[in-house]
């Protein structure tokens, strides 16, 4: 009996969603703005990273990008960086949505075509994000679009993340 | 005992099923798509409430919303 229990709880543990304090998922996605660039998560260890799921056809993620692109601007991208991964099955929607809202390209935009990312978190809305750590550990899950309120909260955790 | 192992099993194997299929919220590409909804043309839409409230002679009637009674 306990060795059915054990089986069914590792089982459970390695299909399930990574969930804050799991390591965050490896990845390796070619860049939104050039499919011959591929970028690593591993190339991203050591410094706290936002990432982002998100698709041009979603409401709230159009809402949210504006303040992502503030957000970035204020930290520089060696401490702090915002993984931007889109999921559209067509990646001109989302090319055309961030000439408008991200002109100067300072998101990292990834493309997940195959969407590897939502898959493997399981994500129970959209957009979500993950904050991680600079050891690349999951620190807090954010299910939906972020408002002002929230990024004053996000800010705060980054704060307390890059130990300033 | 034994039957409860055996329900547990069969309802932690009915999860791997293709029977429950759910659209997930990443998939929902389609579904966000305009033609999706339920009044597409909104102009058209608008048409057709005009049309109706012409041969009711009764607003709002024409949604669920209201009953079209004209008793508000």
């Amino acid at each position: 009996m306990k060795k059915l229990i054990s089986i069914v709880l590792v089982s459970v543990a390695l299909f399930g969603a990574p969930r804050v304090g799991d390591k965050a998922v490896e990845f390796n996605l070619p860049s939104l703005y050039d499919q011959t660039r591929f970028v690593k998560s591993k190339s991203l260890h050591g410094r706290v990273i936002l990432l982002n799921l998100w698709a041009s056809w979603c409401s709230g993620c159009q809402e949210e990008m504006p303040l992502f692109v503030k957000l970035q601007k204020e930290y520089p991208k060696k401490k702090f960086e915002i993984v931007l991964s889109s999921i559209d099955n067509e990646m001109q929607g989302a090319l055309d949505f961030l000439a408008e809202v991200d002109k100067e390209k300072i998101l990292t935009s990834l493309y997940d075509g195959d969407k590897k990312l939502p898959k493997t978190y399981r994500c129970p809305g959209m957009p979500s994000s993950f904050l991680i750590d600079k050891d690349g550990k999951i620190v807090k899950v954010y299910v939906g679009s972020l408002d002002e309120q929230a990024m004053k909260e996000l800010k705060e955790k980054i704060k307390v993340l890059l130990g300033s | 005992m034994k039957t409860i192992i055996i329900v547990l099993i069969a309802l932690y194997m009915s999860a791997c099923s293709q029977k429950l299929v759910r659209v997930m919220p990443y998939e929902k590409e389609y579904f966000a798509q305009e033609k999706m909804s339920l009044s597409p043309i909104a102009e058209q839409s608008e048409q057709e409430g005009h049309v109706f409230l012409i041969r009711e002679a009764s607003a709002g009637g024409n949604s669920s919303f209201q009953g079209g009674c004209g008793c508000r």
